[in-house]
């Protein structure tokens, strides 16, 4: 593999080509996208702003088209002002929201029948449930997708696996949330919740599969990395959502119970930082030292 | 715009990252047994309830609520199913000598008529036990609403099977409702809980 592996050191010289920055990006969309959702939250939780059903029916829904347009906006139009765009992202997209239409939630909700017998468990059977039902299938799934639309054919650089790893992660988190807030029609600011948990547990996933892509292609990792990080995602994605339940549903008084949705997004925005900066971490880590290893074999001269 | 440390983009994938591939999906296929396993036994874990005064030890769905405040002996619903929970009845009558099962069946269709709506009697049928018995079943149907008016959401229309034998004089009805949608579904559950009933 190392064979392969063609550094510049001078890359307008030696031809390079211009990249979009993924890391940025992904972090900006994660920004605006939680600083909006943060603002319907608190309109929903403080000022008890309520409208019209139907008005909050159709704002709900359009909550993911909202998101999908500015991953559109930051992510992927800014591509196709480099020499070198990622042409397949919307593909990816659209693939993966499609195998989360198609075979995703029918298995997890008909087959698997995840609401079932999974919020009654103990946090420890429920993580493990959701890892090993809901997480691998939607683990699996957009494994699948990126194996055989981008891997390894599409793959140039490493930032490439993580920007598709986010396309596939918003196409499957479109569809999940928009059937979601369909079914259950919750309000505003609970569907803003939802919207956010989809996408946490998606990208949290979406992002150990590319880290496992990553040092199985470009570093020709040992046989177990690509499974054990994929594996990782899977356990990822069940934490997130066994957490989600009991972070949602407050303690039962004599009031009744109500929803804590910004106990929820804070949760929720803790869980999609740890997991950008361990995966952050970890892929510098890997390029760093796959840059040293090249480094130290050149001699003083450059050749 | 940034410039990145480019890579041929013509590289074949490696022995190594094949089989790394192929140990991905087994691992997935792994993890998704694990949790059939894991769904098969939540699904099916049982408890048991025993009540030596009426002479009833019945093994029930672990996740499922267990009353016996009713005109009942006990009944076990399934609280996590949205809409009508599934819920399995037993109770008890005394009968005279003369009496046959079908009347009592006719007496339970002629009280129900009047609380249920829309109640229609299906069918009877004989319903062999686990001890080589004979018992009566009776199916019929009719549509449930929520308890409040207050409550959003639509009427559905239930299934039930009452499965009437007559013992030491006294009739035992086990009486099992599930929405019609996932009717022939949870008449699995009733059997398990018949195969396991002892009275």
């Amino acid at each position: 593999m190392s064979s392969g592996i063609r550094f510049q050191s001078n890359p307008e010289q030696q031809g390079a080509y211009s990249i979009l920055p993924v890391w940025r990006r992904l972090v900006s969309l994660l920004l605006v996208l939680a600083a909006v959702l943060l603002i319907i939250v608190l309109v929903g939780q403080f000022l008890e702003v309520r409208f019209d059903p139907r008005f909050e029916r159709v704002a709900a829904l359009a909550l993911t088209p909202f998101a999908l347009l500015l991953w559109l906006f930051i992510s992927v139009l800014p591509e196709y002002r480099t020499e070198r765009p990622r042409r397949r992202l919307i593909g990816v997209a659209v693939v993966s929201a499609l195998t989360a239409s198609a075979i995703g939630l029918p298995l997890a909700q008909d087959f698997m029948r995840i609401s079932e017998w999974l919020p009654l468990q103990s946090v420890f059977q429920r993580v493990l449930g959701y890892s090993l039902s809901a997480g691998v299938i939607d683990t699996g799934l957009k494994f699948v997708v990126l194996r055989y639309l981008i891997y390894p054919q599409a793959l140039r650089v490493r930032s490439d696996a993580i920007a598709y790893a986010a396309a596939s992660a918003m196409g499957y988190s479109a569809f999940l949330s928009v059937a979601f807030i369909w079914r259950l029609t919750p309000a505003w600011d609970i569907a803003a919740v939802y919207l956010l948990a989809n996408l946490a547990v998606q990208l949290a996933s979406g992002l150990f599969i590319a880290l496992g892509i990553i040092e199985s292609y470009f570093s020709d990792a040992p046989l177990l990395v690509l499974p054990v990080n994929i594996a990782v995602g899977a356990l990822a994605g069940g934490v997130i959502s066994a957490l989600l339940g009991g972070f949602l549903s407050g303690p039962l008084t004599t009031a009744g119970n109500t929803a804590r949705p910004l106990l929820t997004f804070a949760m929720l925005l803790a869980a999609l930082a740890l997991t950008l900066g361990t995966v952050y971490f970890l892929y510098s880590n890997s390029e760093r030292r796959e840059r040293e290893a090249y480094m130290s074999g050149w001699a003083p001269d450059g050749i | 715009m940034e410039f990145e440390t480019g890579r041929s983009p013509a590289i074949q994938m490696t022995p190594r990252q094949r089989w790394s591939i192929a140990l991905s999906y087994l691992l997935l296929a792994i993890g998704f047994a694990l949790g059939v396993n894991q769904r098969d036994s939540a699904l099916n874990q049982a408890s048991i309830y025993s009540n030596l005064e009426a002479g009833f030890t019945a093994s029930y769905p672990a996740r499922w609520l267990l009353e016996e405040s009713g005109a009942y002996v006990f009944r076990v619903r399934d609280m996590s199913h949205r809409g009508f929970n599934t819920v399995i009845e037993v109770s008890t009558a005394p009968v005279g000598a003369d009496t046959s099962e079908r009347n009592i069946l006719d007496q339970l269709s002629l009280q129900r008529s009047q609380t249920l709506t829309d109640y229609t009697v299906l069918g009877y049928a004989p319903y062999p036990l686990p001890d080589d018995s004979r018992a009566v079943s009776m199916s019929y149907s009719f549509v449930a609403r929520d308890s409040s008016p207050f409550q959003e959401g639509l009427s559905a229309v239930v299934n039930g099977l009452d499965i009437l034998s007559i013992r030491r004089g006294q009739a035992v009805i086990v009486a099992f409702r599930a929405e019609a949608s996932i009717y022939r579904r949870e008449l699995e559950t009733l059997r398990w809980f018949i195969q396991n009933l002892e009275f």
